[in-house]
């Protein structure tokens, strides 16, 4: 019964993955109008054999596909199609309706092919090519070469209207202008859209006070001051009759991406379009506007994979520093360990012998003066509190050490509750564990952390004894916060020994695992919080 | 409360060592301190050890290796393990394998420890008197006593040992002669090392 149940919920998941949800119905209802209106915007760069040599709609559908996922595609290509019908780019009364549809259906459906294809590629790949800025990289220029490929295998099989392509040269010249089109119109707008995006769901903080303060100023001088020299240089070389040379356009672009990764790259993206969009807009022959274009489109092409490529490089680099500090502070508790435990043994030798002449000394001068056996009493009690120190700082250096792993919240803090209960009852204490939401997942050493968990509640205890130490775990956006609290001792030195010990081996587990160890009193409480980043499912 | 056979206590660290010897003393239990595991394997030529407490870690032999030379010398000592480096596998090999009484974490806890030494004491003085009795029997009276103990008759054990009943009687007679016992319930105690 299970079993088919469960068998059913996989069979009928992909499909559900594809249904439309309500903010999706928005979206495209907002998408349809925008299409329409770029796509209307596009017409002053047209000619014989393609629509438009700047065709920016295309810009749109792939900011949508990509920031909503492939999923969405026959969707969007429904709303595209309803679009083309509404303002009468086919009538279905037209004859060749079925080959204005499939047209139509053509560039949504191959540009989420190629999104999917370069998402499915880039899993489980680990060099810098996998990284999110070079995967937007890549899908941008995959989605219109695909699109142009397409065409022929997508016609190949309706009835072609007599005389459409007179010859090879005609096919390769209305292919061009389609990708050429679709991807200056996806590199120059995709970009912009997607960062809105991100900036409207609070994922990409605006920096504007960053941009113009100094650090930012030399940068920004260094690309203006490259992109002017070159925009003349190919101004010069068109003005002595040698055409439109992509040749400087290609080497500013290259700089200033390598140099300060894609927001420069889409600056001067714009900036190469601005330049020559209004130029080709106007009366120029269809050759001459292809010529430009060409040369435009492998400028701006450059541009983005340089910049993406800086990008890419810098979060690798990013991501190996981050690994470096793991490693150290993983080392770092490796020394402490050894050390405390070395420590541990040297003293737990003496002090036997210390503990056991203490207590004989004490039961032997028991009866004489008051002041000898004040004395030995002491000597006593002092070598038994040193002796329970060293059992518990025996428990607080685990040993055993395991293979980083995605690890539940909730089991870090059952086990860790597990582990310290008895003792809590022993003293005569409570431990309240709050319930955690099963979702919540962290990389992790398990028994390591479970350790230091078990060291602040060991610490909560000993410094509140008979009261109630509480552990709870809540998410804070892309962190898990687990909090460790007991109400505040009545007399700040009522702390017993080796709690420092136990604080530091948490803490330096904890900054291995990446993540931080506060502490954040409130008035009559003394709270630890443990910050790890949390486990997500997607990469990007 | 005093027992004829001395406790050996063994740890590189002499002072510990004379300290634990000490504690036994003042709680009615006669005990010997060693700082080598050559000088405590020495000394059983001259002296029958009852209990040897011993510490793990050691310098040339650690407290497991001094464990099995001394119970090829002398099986019928008992074992206290003490170490300052506890481990779980320790632990449980120190028990398992090791016949150990009981294992202590440094620094020591004084009730445990008499209370191990005592039982091992006692388990020691069990195991010598049970040799004892074996040693004045031949072959074939121990195990004629063996079958007795078990609760099987004359008749029953003659077709066991492949032997005439009237030789079973032999044995017996001899037995009983020997150990100078009364009745079966004394045997049977004998037989478990207690005192009769």
């Amino acid at each position: 019964m299970i079993a088919r149940h469960a068998a059913s919920v996989f069979r009928t998941a992909p499909l559900r993955g594809l249904a439309l949800r309500r903010e999706d119905a928005v979206l495209l209802a907002l998408y349809a109008l925008g299409f329409a209106l770029l796509h209307w915007a596009a017409r002053p760069w047209g000619g014989a054999g393609f629509f438009s040599l700047w065709y920016p709609a295309a810009g749109l559908r792939f900011a949508v596909l990509w920031g909503r996922g492939a999923r969405l595609t026959p969707w969007l290509v429904l709303a595209e199609l309803a679009t083309d019908w509404t303002v009468g780019v086919f009538s279905l009364g037209d004859p060749n309706v079925a080959q204005a549809i499939t047209g139509a259906m053509r560039p949504g459906l191959t540009c989420g092919f190629a999104i999917a294809l370069v998402r499915h590629l880039a899993k489980g790949r680990g060099d810098a090519l996998a990284l999110p800025p070079m995967m937007l990289g890549l899908a941008a220029v995959t989605a219109p070469a695909l699109n142009a490929l397409m065409v022929v295998p997508f016609e190949a099989w309706l009835p072609v209207e007599a005389g459409r392509y007179r010859s090879g040269v005609d096919i390769a010249i209305s292919l061009t202008g389609l990708a050429v089109g679709d991807l200056l119109g996806i590199l120059v707008l995709a970009p912009l859209l997607l960062w809105l995006a991100a900036l409207a769901r609070g994922a990409a903080p605006l920096r504007l006070r960053a941009v113009f303060s100094g650090s930012h100023l030399r940068p920004l001088l260094e690309d203006v001051l490259v992109m002017a020299l070159c925009l003349l240089l190919t101004i010069a070389l068109w003005r002595a009759g040698l055409g439109a040379q992509p040749a400087p356009g290609l080497l500013a672009g290259a700089w200033i991406g390598l140099r300060h990764g894609r927001t420069a790259a889409w600056f001067a993206i714009c900036a190469q379009v601005c330049v020559f969009l209004p130029y080709s807009a106007g009366a120029l022959g269809d050759a001459q506007r292809l010529e430009l274009h060409l040369g435009l489109a492998a400028v701006v092409l450059v541009t983005w994979l340089a910049g993406s490529f800086s990008d890419a490089q810098k979060a690798s680099r990013m991501l190996l520093d981050k690994r470096n500090r793991l490693l150290f502070q993983a080392e770092r508790l490796k020394t402490l360990r050894a050390m405390s435990v070395a420590v541990i043994h040297e003293i737990s030798q003496p002090l036997s012998t210390l503990a056991i002449e203490a207590a004989h000394l004490k039961s032997v001068t028991a009866h004489l003066d008051a002041d000898t056996a004040a004395s030995a009493a002491l000597v006593d009690r002092k070598a038994r509190a040193l002796s329970d120190l060293v059992r518990r700082l025996r428990r607080f250096g685990g040993r055993d050490v395991d293979e980083p792993s995605p690890v539940p919240v909730a089991m870090l803090v059952q086990t860790a509750c597990q582990i310290v209960a008895p003792e809590a009852r022993a003293a005569g204490g409570r431990l309240d564990c709050a319930p955690v939401a099963a979702d919540l997942a962290v990389q992790a050493q398990e028994i390591e952390l479970t350790q230091a968990l078990v060291n602040l509640l060991r610490n909560a205890l000993a410094a509140s004894p008979g009261q109630v130490v509480r552990l709870a775990a809540l998410p804070r956006a892309e962190d898990v916060r687990i909090e460790v609290s007991n109400p505040a001792p009545s007399s700040p030195d009522a702390a017993s020994g080796g709690m420092g010990v136990g604080l530091a081996i948490a803490r330096t587990i904890v900054e291995a695992h990446g993540g931080t160890l506060t502490r954040h009193d409130e008035p009559g409480l003394v709270r630890f919080t443990i910050s790890l980043p949390l486990l997500t499912g997607a990469f990007a | 409360m005093t027992h004829e056979a001395p406790v050996a206590v063994l740890d590189d660290d002499a002072d510990l060592a004379a300290t634990v010897a000490r504690l036994l003393g003042r709680n009615g239990i006669a005990a010997l301190a060693f700082t080598a595991p050559q000088e405590v394997l020495a000394a059983l030529a001259g002296t029958a050890f009852g209990c040897v407490v011993s510490d793990i870690q050691m310098g040339e032999m650690d407290g497991f290796a001094f464990a099995e030379a001394l119970r090829a010398r002398d099986p019928a000592v008992a074992l206290v393990f003490m170490t300052a480096w506890p481990t779980t596998a320790h632990a449980v090999d120190a028990v398992r394998r090791h016949g150990g009484i009981d294992y202590l974490e440094k620094p020591i806890d004084e009730p445990r420890l008499i209370a191990a030494v005592t039982e091992g004491l006692a388990w020691s003085a069990r195991q010598r008197r049970i040799a004892a009795v074996a040693a004045v029997l031949t072959r074939r009276e121990r195990e004629v006593l063996d079958l007795m103990v078990r609760g099987y008759t004359n008749k029953e054990m003659a077709p066991v040992l492949g032997i005439s009943e009237r030789t079973v009687e032999d044995h017996r007679a001899s037995i009983i002669a020997k150990t100078r016992t009364n009745g079966m319930a004394q045997l049977v105690a004998l037989s478990r090392g207690e005192t009769i």
